[in-house]
């Protein structure tokens, strides 16, 4: 028992040297979600997962993936499994195909056990918006601080310890948000690595394949898999694939960080900045040439509101589909429209709903210039400033959130820089498309907290690279809530 | 009407007949099993993505190039939102921002004089889910969902129903003949959707539109828009202002009735989807595209009259895509081009129209029908005789040389063997060479007619002739 909290190596050595069978892993993996009391679920594959694991087709037995339980969030399609993105709209809706994803970790002899809890249609960055309800961090035994969102379950069932790996989405940060708050390495590759195909959209311009892991290895081995060009994905990249996982080790003497100034002073919790100071020196130790730069400060504050007006308005069209007729539970009306309405106005809750509200309002013939094409442009400024910051440095690197898990319903000031720059900025990643992944770097009243490392587009190797000599500094690897 | 003059726009929307749907590969077809030419993506699964054909870009290039427009090499596509049940995603891709083609012309001859028609743009779209609708159901047919189209939208200066119905017909015959869509008004694979407003003459002032829909044939086009013409002069002098509104051509009343009242338009809240990356068009590839274009049949009725068609022969072999097809390859197994002309518009429509076949149905093969056709030229057999032997081809299957030689109907063209009959038939009938020379022209026929007689048919009718009149002449 207990290999549920080892990261993938430790795993495949013990499936090699017949510690273990794929089969007990899964009996193990389901257990533990059977007895979750964090809400990490929408639906376990108790018996998928056994039909699965009992068919493994043992030629790949040398994949780290082998018989590998794992966890997919609720909005990508799996094949007979419900399939829902947290909203009720969407009950019982049962794909009749799984996602490019889905289809390429099975193709390594992954079992998926489970689908994850998320705020409703990843629409929500807390993990109280789902459904099912609030999704708790396993670190808070007293369940009274969010994990994050939008991949609340996702992060939730690996920091528990129930899967090794699960995957996420990230539109804004959903995944290198929670991956701070629950001490977990959180990757998201730039856009067009990874296949959106069944991947439910929530804005298709940011929307983000990502995932957990323990480690950083574990996140290279997961990118060698799922990277690479998918004809039903057009905007999949022809990019050559890497072998991620071959220049972790490298030296990474004269790469060039940037810390941005702005982002880092907006932060007033001390402890979260003496341990980012602290693996900064520990990373000019290694001989990075980590520099402090600024940035203005009306861009870095206009991140959030731009992500909002973006993501609205392209949730609105890609929800679309939606209306009782085609897909989502019908509420009869007289007519067709009737359907419609009443259809979105029970399935949707309320604060999705707004969004549609903003988005609609956003792209209006009269408001499209002011607001939604207003937001393109900025989001174009925002992007072009951090090319910049990008063509002197291999990498930005600065806390991932201000904060470790608030507690659920504490209030911010939504106005003050903190809120409008640290708690939001990672949704710059999103913007520019650039390969981002947070790693934890300290405690916090024994709760974990993380940093971000972004690069450019397709320098995932470099980013893995200097992630790993990270991890190696701070020790902080293969957490599992206790 | 004579103080008004009338604004017409129109906008058609023609499907393509690529193997495969515009962004998804699913197969396009007609009149299958309702649901089942679809893909996951047609059906708006969520998660599904398009992929954009290519073949329905290589025809879009085709006819941008037919109209003459500018065409935009890089190739994107916007979402048109709006909730509407034979909608399955809730948006339709299309081309609002960057249209493929824009800016081009036609040409159509009205009265033998040439009207150049501007049109606006071309772009590529996807089609909607076909409803049914019965007393307490609505059916939704997914196999129409995602079949490519092109809209185009002409101008707003056409100026009458017969113009309009020349326009559609120009349109109708260029993409049957690139081979780009079937072009069928009635099965819908060509829709076309009008804006009739008028204005005082002279004026600058455009009047309110009207749309008119559902128009399943060119002939109601035009009648529906000579209606409309009539009914808004008509409100217009009786001091009534002109609704903006929808309106339907009503083919038992023979008019336009009103669909519904226009509000304000709808905002379709578009924008550019980002599951497909712009694409960038080569100039290779555009060139390409454009040389695969088959022969328009202005082009060919060019080459037909400088071979010495008449243009009207030419045109209405050119009427028929199919029927120009079969003369086409008639034509290059070396017959004469009027003979043929003659052959194929009179005995082998009658035939393909009097069987209600199609001309592919047609059992004699277009090279068969030319070597009978060299047959006559050479003087081998007379007109009576091929339409003879066109009948027996037609029955029995076989080329026109064997029913020759098996039926002995080889033409006598020997001038000593007529010679002889001809003087015998003279002989025999001395008061019909008395009548003709007193002037009845008739009895030079019925003296034919004998020649004819003895010879079963076979005599060469010229020759015949010829040789009457000779002897005629000497026994004066």
């Amino acid at each position: 028992m207990g290999y549920m909290s080892k990261g993938l190596l430790e795993i495949h050595n013990a499936i090699i040297k017949g510690e273990i069978t794929p089969l007990e892993l899964v009996k193990e993996a389901v257990s533990l979600a059977l007895n979750d009391d964090n809400n990490a679920f929408e639906y376990i594959c108790a018996n998928e997962a056994l039909e699965k694991v009992k068919r493994l087709d043992d030629s790949k037995k040398d994949s780290l993936l082998y018989g590998v339980p794992i966890v997919i969030k609720d909005n990508y399609s799996t094949k007979d499994i419900p399939t829902t993105a947290s909203s009720n709209i969407l009950n019982g809706y049962i794909p009749i195909f799984s996602s490019e994803v889905v289809l390429r970790l099975e193709e390594q002899g992954a079992i998926v056990i489970g689908k994850a809890a998320m705020d409703e249609l990843a629409m929500g960055g807390t993990g109280t918006t789902g459904h099912l309800g609030m999704t708790y961090n396993p670190w808070d035994k007293s369940h009274k601080r969010i994990i994050g969102g939008s991949s609340s379950g996702s992060a939730a069932a690996i920091s528990a310890g129930i899967t090794p790996v699960s995957i996420g989405s990230d539109t804004g940060d959903s995944v290198r948000k929670p991956a701070s708050y629950a001490g977990l390495v959180g990757f998201k590759p730039t856009w067009g690595r990874i296949s959106r195909h069944g991947l439910f959209p929530f804005a298709t311009s940011l929307d983000h394949v990502a995932y957990f892991t323990r480690n950083v290895f574990d996140s290279a081995y997961l990118l060698n898999i799922l990277a690479g060009r998918d004809d039903k994905d057009a905007s999949s990249s022809f990019e050559k694939v890497d072998d991620y996982t071959k220049d972790l080790n490298k030296s990474i003497k004269g790469k060039k960080i940037a810390i941005i100034k702005d982002i880092v002073e907006s932060i007033s919790d001390k402890t979260i900045l003496d341990s980012f100071y602290k693996t900064v020196e520990y990373l000019r130790s290694k001989g990075a040439i980590v520099d402090e730069v600024e940035m203005d400060n009306k861009l870095l504050k206009a991140i959030y509101p731009t992500y909002f007006i973006i993501s609205s308005s392209e949730a609105t069209s890609n929800t679309a589909c939606l209306d009782g007729i085609k897909f989502g539970n019908r509420v009869e009306g007289k007519t067709f429209e009737e359907v419609m309405i009443n259809t979105r106005t029970k399935g949707f809750s309320s604060r999705i709903k707004r969004r549609f509200v903003i988005g609609s309002f956003s792209l209006f013939k009269e408001n499209q210039q002011e607001l939604f094409v207003r937001a393109q442009k900025c989001r174009r400024m925002i992007v072009n400033a951090f090319n910049k910051v990008f063509e002197e440095y291999d990498a930005i690197y600065c806390p991932a959130a201000p904060s470790i898990a608030p507690i659920v319903g504490s209030n911010n000031n939504n106005l003050s820089n903190e809120y409008l720059i640290a708690d939001n900025y990672l949704a710059y990643g999103n913007m520019g498309g650039y390969p981002s992944i947070t790693v934890p770097i300290g405690f916090e009243k024994n709760m974990p907290f993380g940093a971000n490392l972004s690069s450019k587009p397709f320098q995932e190797s470099l980013l893995l690279n200097i992630a790993n000599i990270l991890e190696e500094g701070t020790e902080l690897k293969d957490l599992v809530a206790k | 009407m004579s103080d008004f003059e009338a604004v017409i726009g129109l906008e058609l929307h023609i499907q393509l007949n690529t193997k495969s749907k515009m962004f998804s590969s699913a197969p396009v077809t007609f009149g299958k099993v309702p649901n089942s030419s679809v893909d996951y993506y047609d059906f708006a699964f969520p998660g599904t993505m398009p992929t954009v054909n290519k073949q329905a870009v290589i025809y879009a290039l085709m006819m941008c190039n037919a109209l003459h427009m500018i065409i935009d090499d890089v190739l994107m596509f916007e979402r048109k939102n709006y909730f509407y049940s034979d909608l399955p995603k809730g948006y339709q891709l299309t081309q609002e921002f960057r249209p493929i083609g824009k800016n081009g012309y036609l040409t159509i001859k009205l009265n033998d004089s040439d009207i150049k028609i501007n049109i606006s743009r071309l772009h590529l779209e996807e089609d909607t889910c076909k409803q049914f609708h019965t007393k307490d159901y609505s059916y939704l047919d997914y196999n129409r969902a995602g079949i490519p189209l092109i809209e185009i939208v002409s101008a707003p200066e056409i100026k009458s129903g017969t113009e309009a119905a020349k326009y559609v017909e120009k349109i109708r015959s260029i993409v049957t003949y690139l081979g780009i869509s079937d072009g069928k008004m009635e099965q819908g694979s060509l829709r076309c959707d009008v804006n009739v407003s008028l204005k005082r003459k002279g004026d600058n002032q455009f009047g309110t539109k009207v749309e008119i829909k559902n128009l399943n044939s060119i002939s109601n086009i035009q009648k529906a828009i000579d209606f409309e013409i009539e009914r808004q002069s008509e409100l217009l002098c009786s001091g009534i202002e002109i609704a903006q509104e929808t309106r339907r051509f009503d083919e038992s009343l023979k008019e336009t009735v009103l669909m519904r009242a226009k509000v304000d338009n709808v905002d379709y809240k578009c924008f550019t989807d980002n599951n497909i990356p712009p694409i960038k068009l080569s100039a290779e590839f555009i060139k390409a595209a454009i040389e695969s274009s088959p022969e328009l049949a202005e082009s060919k009725l060019k080459r037909y009259v400088s071979l010495g068609l008449s243009e009207s022969d030419a045109s209405i072999i050119l009427d028929d895509k199919d029927i120009a097809n079969y003369f086409e390859e008639a034509l290059a197994s070396g017959c004469s081009i009027k003979l043929l002309a003659n052959w194929v518009n009179v005995n082998v429509k009658s035939f393909i129209n009097k069987r209600n076949v199609e001309i592919k149905d047609f059992p004699i093969k277009p090279n068969e029908l030319s070597d009978l056709i060299l047959l006559i030229q050479n003087s081998k057999i007379n007109n009576v005789q091929a339409k003879f032997i066109f009948e027996k081809m037609i029955e029995t299957g076989k080329d026109a040389q064997t029913i020759v030689e098996f039926m002995g109907l080889e033409q006598i063209s020997n001038k000593n063997q007529l010679l002889n009959i001809v003087k015998k038939v003279i002989k025999d009938n001395s008061k019909s060479i008395s009548d003709y020379l007193k002037g009845r022209n008739r009895a030079l026929g019925y003296l034919a007619g004998q020649v004819m007689k003895q010879t079963g048919g076979k005599a060469n009718p010229q020759l015949v002739n010829k040789l009457l009149l000779e002897e005629i002449q000497r026994r004066k």
